[in-house]
This record gives structure tokens, C-alpha cells and sequence, in this order.
């Protein structure tokens, strides 16, 4: 009776990334294509009030099986609801994720002039995926469709409500199971005068198309409220999830501003052989600066400017090609015919639960257009004769990076390094006599790590000081009391 | 005798003052609040820096600094004033290391140089009228174009509250400025436990997200305290604290403006003057200390 429809509450869309991605230069390594479970994809392009959201939809079940509830500010017109080209979520991943750079260290026993440059890149662009149930549950109208259109391969109505219980019995009703928890969701949306913006896919269009995947939806409005609700994708998922945002707007930098955001940790020379583990290395470095962080913190991975008519380099180096004129408008970049086209690019990547993010993510534009990108290094040791006195100087320097490339990585990933020391004397095979003069230490494990139960420092000064206040608070009212008694005060 | 010389509602003050005193009196350097000021406002500056992942920004918080130092010694040179001020000028450096953000170090410099020279050149009858820090901060956003404030850089957990809360009760028992911070602190608290909680339906847990947004505790226990910028008379302070929060609290919620107190406490600013005109009350000094009769040496 009950048609099996999957219900996909924004962002927490099924999101499969089957295959590596195209980018400049050549693989190094292939990061698992397992790399963020629970993902979603936005592009959000904010200027003045103006939003354009594009939500990645890399939905692979049956597509009859697919709904989509998202909250929108306002009632949109057809003119506003577009389906984006496929790649363009591709496109932007794979030129702002986290990058491995290679260089090559110059052999010092060889003339300088002959210095090989030594920026050869080999990047692993990330990979994501994601399968995702939702909960069903079955009931039984206070609702009003404010209109309905088929864009593309969707059927979307936009609906508004007074009450939750309504809504929640007409999205029961016409086939779409909501999950429990989102219902409680539900009311305070209603109440702060959102919209229901209602996707199914239509099988028959959807074959007419002939795409395989399901594209990408747009949808452009004028809301003073910037922000991504959140919390009603929390409704469908127990567990963490992830989200990556693509944000482009006129000024700079977004950030959040209910939450802090941090810069991820970047530009840290790196053991070489992470190479063949560069997707390992990115996640757990991720999950080591959310927990780190106290898991409420929102991270820029990337922030460039992107402007088509820049001059300048939008990549240091390129994983991916930067996006083009072309990508920028199917972004929904409208300004680009303006005098200002100015256009800044920031990548942050939340990782959310239900108990640390307890609000939506409530964004601003900052005019801040420092550039950023996480960016990982491996230097190769020199190779050929090192005989020559530079030679063994720059064998015990190598040693001592080698050392340093351990500790970084060890206090970036949170590994056990120790099962890595051989790497230390790895590159330096050349040196002879004074071999065993070189002390190596090795970090053996790692680091103390600085979470947030460090924070218990705090509560606990200023209990010592709220105890020493209070000691002296009684002495001082004892004494008072046996002054006035006796009559001295005064 | 204690009881003659002071209102019934101050005992609690003075008493606490004197504990204060007591513990702190081999530190006569500490007399002066403002030390704990600095003290404090460098230690959230820390504690930023080392726990909260901020990126240092050490040639930014420099220039602030010297530039800030060097501003009061010109214009105290100029006024012949005091030099005592110079912990004026430090407190309000911290203040913008703390709240002001900018790409450009020119831009921190010129906020720095704002804060400080308004003190000098706008005041009525002795008293500045703007909050240096924070009218350096809104000056600056928006004469120019590159300068912003990050209301989330804090984060929000209830070790802030703990933090902030007891650091603010330090300063502003010695001040005796605890009410004006708590009143506007609660009457926060109580518009978002009304609007979000009573009517939107969200869970105690957005409430106290909100609450303990750090940039909410430093406005509330140390920037709309600043015993020289705020109505002299005590009841006045309570109802424009309690009108602060209120329009930041609907400016945040209805216009989506992004560290909205800021916003109304510099445009707010002039109107303390008509209020210590109406209602007077005694001008905030910070140096000699409170009426002679309320130094500890009566109680002890």
C-alpha cells in the first residue's frame, strides 16, 4: 500500500562519487571513494539579498524513490527554480580540496645553477560518499500549495503551513514519510514564515531527458536570512554528518555567524610516503581538528578569488581547473556583467551533529579576501652522489626534517608514527662514516593532545579563586561580627 | 558606623569589594580595576589563541597596541593630562585585538587611532560619550571597506559563560557597575527563551547556543560596563541595558544583523547624555576610589 519513497531532507542527499575526477597534472594516488560518509553538497552564491542555492542531488537509487523537503524563505516563482548542470559540483571539489604538493630537493653536491625547479604537483582531489535511508513513518491538512511546476526532471510544490501537524499529514498523505523527529522541526520553520519547497522526481520526463543521474536544483530568491537550515537534515540522520559548501559572493570570505570558523590546518611539510595514503591522511586530519575543536566548529578548506577577469593565480598549485566564466554563471553568479564582477570562492566543510550544532548555520559575507587553501607537502630527498661535504650536511638536515615531517603528522592525524621511524633514515643512505653520529629521535607516538578536556584548566582556576574568596569572605564577616560585638567598628 | 554611611543595597558590594581588597592588598598595583581589565582581556586574547584555534595575528595585535599607546601620549601631551590613562588606551587595544577584524594592518591602526583621539574630542562635560573600543570598531567598518567583526569566533559553551561570567563579576563588583551587565544579560536570555523557545517551539539548547555566544559575554560583561561611557545614575543604567538587548535582540532576529549590540550601542551612545542630564548621578571616576566612607578600612 505504502509506496517505498525515500525521503531526503536537505543535506543529507545520497551523494555517490564512483570516479576519480579530472585535474591538472596526474595521480599520484587514489584516495577511496569512501572518503566522508553522510555528505552533502551546496553552492551558495550570496550579494546584497540575494541568494542562489544549487543542491547537489547524486541520488543513484530509483528515482521514483526520491523526495527532497527543503525550507525556503520565500514563495519562488518558476523563473526561479533551475536544474544545474551535472559536473559543476565536480568541477568546484576537485579545484578547492585539500591538495598533496610534491617537491624535490636540489642535490647539493651538484651545481647550483643546474637547480631542477621542483614544483611538480601531484594532487588527490577528494572523493565523497554517501547512502542514506530515511526513517519512515506512516499517518494521515492545513496546508496550502503555493504553486507547483515541473522543472527539468522534478515536480516541485511549494507549500506553505500554519501548523505542523498539518504539514506533517499532508506530506504522510501524498506519499512522502517523514521522519519523527523532524515533525518538532517542522513547527519553528513554520512559525519563522519559511516555505516547504517539495521535490519528487517525474520517472517519465526524467527518461526524456535522457541523463542518467539526477541533475542539480537551483533556486535563486531575494531573503535577508543567509543561512542553511540544518537542523531538519539532522532529523533524518542519528550520527554525523558532513557538508561542504561552495560559497561565491562579490566581497570575500563567508563565515558563520553562530559558530566558529577555523582555518584547517595547512601548509605542513609531510612524511612522502602519505602519498599513497593521501585520502586516509586528509580524513583523519579533518576528524582530528573537528575533535580537537569541540566538534561545533565550521572549517575553511579553501578561499581564493575566483573573478573570471583576475589576472591573478587562482591556484597555488591547481588541483582542479578554476571554475570558468561558464561555471561561475551556472553557479548562479549574476553580477558577472557588472562593473564590480569581483568574485571570492570559500570552501567550508562542517561536520554536524544534533548536540553540538544545535542551530541552523547562520552565514555572513566578510570583506576578507585572504587566500587559503589546505595544502599538505612532501618533499623527496635528493638523489645521486652525496659525498661532498654539503652533501653529508644536507643528509643530517634531511634526517632532522624527516623528524620533523613525523611530528607534524603524528599532531595533524593523531597516528601512531612510531611504526614509522625507519622513514627518518630512509632518504639518507649516503651518509658513511659519520652515520652513527647523528642522533635521531623519534616521536613515538602522539602528541598530548590538546582537546577540549584540556578546557577543565579553567573551571578550575577560577573554582580556586572562588574558594579563596569565599575563605576570606568568612574570615573577614567573623571578624566584622566580633568587632561590632565588641563594639570597636566604626 | 557602617549602616549611616551606606544604602541598604550596597552592603553586598562592599563587602565583596572588601574581600577583594583583602586578598589582593600585597598587590597595591591591582587598586586600579582597570589592571584587571587588562589582565583579564589579555587572558580571553590567550585563551583565544591557544584553545580556540584563532589564527595569531601577531603584527595586527601590534599595531594596535602601539598605535593606541602612542595616540593617548599625543593627545595627553596635548591636554595635559594624566598619564594614568595609557591603562585606558591598553584596555581599549585589547578590545579591538579581541572583537575588531581586518585584512589591512593600515585599517587596525586607523581603528586603533579613532578609539582613542574620540575619547579627547568628543566629550560632554568631562564625559566620553562613545565606548572607545566599540566606536572604533563601527567607525572603522564603515569608513572602510575592509574591516568586519566575527560574532561566532567564540563559539558558544557554557565554559565562556563560566569564564567570562567570572571574570566580569571581578571587574565589575570594583566598579560597581555588576547590574548594568546583568540586566542586559538577562534581558537577553529572556527574549530568546521567549521567542525561540515559547513561540518557535526550539529546544532549551538553541536558548543557551545563544547565550553563551562569547561575543555576547564580552559585550555584556565587559563593554557596555565601561563605568566612564554609560548613564552615571543606577536606574537609568538598568532601563538602557534593558533597551540595548532589547533592540539587539530584534535587530538580530528580525533584520538578521550580524553582531547587532555593537551596532546599538554606538548609536545609542549620544543619548546617555540627555539620560545623565534628566536623572544626573555621580560621574564615574576611576581613580581616587569610591566616597571616602566605603573604603574597607570602616569594616575591617
Amino acid at each position: 500500500m505504502n509506496m517505498k519513497i525515500r525521503l531526503l531532507i536537505l543535506l543529507a542527499f545520497s551523494v555517490v562519487y564512483g570516479e576519480s575526477q579530472a585535474f591538472c597534472g596526474f595521480y599520484v594516488a587514489k584516495a577511496g571513494a569512501e572518503l566522508f560518509n553522510n555528505q552533502s553538497q551546496v553552492i551558495f552564491v550570496r550579494d546584497g539579498n540575494r541568494s542562489v542555492i544549487t543542491m547537489n542531488n547524486d541520488f543513484k537509487g530509483n528515482v521514483k524513490e526520491f523526495a527532497m523537503v527543503v525550507p525556503v524563505p520565500t514563495v519562488l516563482k518558476r523563473n526561479q527554480i533551475r536544474v544545474a548542470d551535472a559536473g559543476l559540483f565536480g568541477k568546484l571539489d576537485a579545484y578547492s580540496g585539500p591538495r598533496l604538493v610534491e617537491y624535490y630537493d636540489p642535490n647539493p653536491c651538484q651545481i647550483v645553477y643546474n637547480r631542477p625547479t621542483s614544483d611538480a604537483l601531484r594532487a588527490v582531489p577528494e572523493l565523497y560518499v554517501v547512502e542514506d535511508d530515511a526513517e519512515m513513518v506512516e499517518e494521515e491538512y492545513h496546508v496550502v500549495i503555493e504553486a507547483t511546476y515541473a522543472v527539468g526532471e522534478y515536480d516541485i510544490l511549494i507549500l506553505s503551513a500554519t501548523e505542523s501537524n498539518g504539514l506533517k499529514r499532508w506530506l504522510t498523505d501524498n506519499g512522502y514519510s517523514i521522519p519523527a523527529k523532524a515533525e518538532k522541526v517542522l513547527e519553528p520553520y513554520i512559525k519563522s514564515n519559511l516555505k516547504f519547497f517539495v521535490v519528487k522526481v517525474n520517472a517519465e520526463a526524467h527518461q526524456l531527458q535522457g541523463y542518467q543521474s539526477l541533475r542539480p536544483l537551483q533556486i535563486d530568491f531575494e531573503s535577508d536570512k543567509f543561512m542553511l537550515p540544518i537542523r531538519l537534515g539532522m532529523a533524518n540522520s542519528a550520527g554525523e554528518q558532513d557538508m561542504i559548501v561552495y560559497a561565491l559572493t562579490r566581497n570575500g570570505r563567508v563565515e558563520t555567524a553562530n559558530y566558529r570558523t577555523l582555518e584547517i590546518p595547512s601548509n605542513k611539510k609531510i612524511p612522502t610516503f602519505v602519498q599513497e595514503k593521501f585520502g586516509q591522511f586528509y580524513q583523519d586530519l579533518f576528524q582530528k581538528s573537528h575533535e580537537k575543536m569541540g566538534k561545533n566548529s565550521v572549517f575553511v578548506e579553501y578561499a581564493w578569488t575566483v573573478t573570471p577577469t583576475w589576472s591573478g593565480v587562482k591556484c597555488d598549485p591547481c588541483v582542479g581547473n578554476p571554475p570558468i566564466l561558464v561555471d561561475l554563471t551556472q553557479s548562479g553568479v549574476w553580477w558577472l556583467n557588472e562593473p564590480n564582477k569581483d568574485v571570492f570562492f570559500t570552501r567550508l566543510h562542517v561536520r554536524y551533529a544534533d548536540e553540538k550544532f544545535p542551530q541552523d548555520l547562520e552565514l555572513m559575507v566578510t570583506p576578507n579576501k585572504t587566500h587559503f587553501q589546505g595544502r599538505y607537502i612532501l618533499t623527496h630527498p635528493a638523489t645521486g652522489d652525496l659525498s661532498c661535504a654539503a652533501g653529508q650536511t644536507y643528509q643530517t638536515e634531511l634526517n632532522n626534517r624527516r623528524i620533523d615531517e613525523l611530528g607534524n603528522l603524528a599532531s595533524l592525524t593523531g597516528w601512531n608514527v612510531a611504526k614509522y621511524s625507519k622513514y627518518v633514515t630512509e632518504g639518507s643512505g649516503w651518509i658513511d662514516e659519520r652515520k652513527n653520529e647523528i642522533p635521531v629521535v623519534v616521536p613515538t607516538s602522539e602528541p598530548p593532545s590538546n582537546g577540549p578536556n584540556n578546557l577543565i584548566w579553567i573551571p578550575l582556576l577560577t573554582l580556586g579563586f572562588a574558594f579563596i574568596l569565599l575563605g576570606q569572605f568568612y574570615l573577614n564577616i567573623r571578624r566584622l561580627a566580633a568587632r561590632n560585638h565588641t563594639g570597636v567598628a566604626g | 558606623m557602617l549602616s549611616n554611611h551606606l544604602p541598604f543595597g550596597e552592603i553586598g558590594y562592599v563587602i565583596l569589594m572588601t574581600q577583594l581588597n583583602s586578598v589582593l592588598k600585597p598587590l597595591k598595583i591591582l587598586k586600579d580595576p582597570r589592571w584587571f581589565q587588562i589582565i583579564f582581556l589579555s587572558g580571553f586574547l590567550t585563551f583565544g589563541l591557544m584553545e580556540l584555534g584563532w589564527k595569531a595575528e601577531w603584527m595586527r595585535y601590534g599595531a594596535i597596541v602601539v598605535s593606541a599607546i602612542i595616540t593617548q601620549t599625543i593627545w595627553v601631551v596635548i591636554e595635559r593630562q594624566s598619564f594614568d590613562g595609557l591603562k585606558s588606551a591598553m584596555i581599549t587595544a585589547l578590545g579591538l585585538c579581541l572583537l575588531l577584524k581586518s585584512d589591512l594592518l593600515w585599517v587596525n591602526v586607523l581603528a586603533s587611532v579613532l578609539a582613542i583621539s574620540l575619547k579627547f574630542l568628543v566629550r560632554y562635560k568631562g564625559k566620553h560619550v562613545f565606548n572607545p573600543a566599540n566606536a572604533g570598531i563601527i567607525l572603522t567598518i564603515l569608513i572602510t571597506r575592509h574591516a568586519w567583526i566575527s560574532p561566532g569566533q567564540w563559539g558558544s559553551s557554557l565554559v565562556l559563560l563560566f569564564f567570562f561570567g567570572a571574570a566580569g563579576l571581578m571587574v565589575l563588583f570594583r566598579v560597581s557597575r555588576l547590574e548594568t551587565g546583568l540586566a542586559f544579560f538577562i534581558t537577553y536570555f529572556m527574549l530568546a527563551y521567549g521567542y525561540h523557545v515559547a513561540y518557535l517551539g526550539w529546544t532549551m539548547d538553541v536558548v543557551i547556543h545563544k547565550i553563551t555566544n562569547g561575543s555576547l559575554l564580552l559585550f555584556s560583561f565587559f563593554m557596555i560596563t565601561d563605568p566612564r561611557t554609560i548613564p552615571n545614575d543606577k536606574v537609568t543604567r538598568l532601563i538602557w541595558a534593558v533597551v540595548i538587548a532589547g533592540f539587539s535582540f530584534w535587530l538580530e532576529t528580525y533584520f538578521k544583523v550580524r553582531g547587532a549590540p555593537l551596532w546599538v550601542l554606538f548609536f545609542t551612545a549620544p543619548i546617555t547624555l540627555i539620560l545623565d542630564k534628566v536623572r544626573g548621578g555621580h560621574a564615574f571616576q576611576w581613580l581616587p576610589q569610591p566616597p571616602a566612607s566605603i573604603t574597607h578600612k570602616n569594616i575591617l
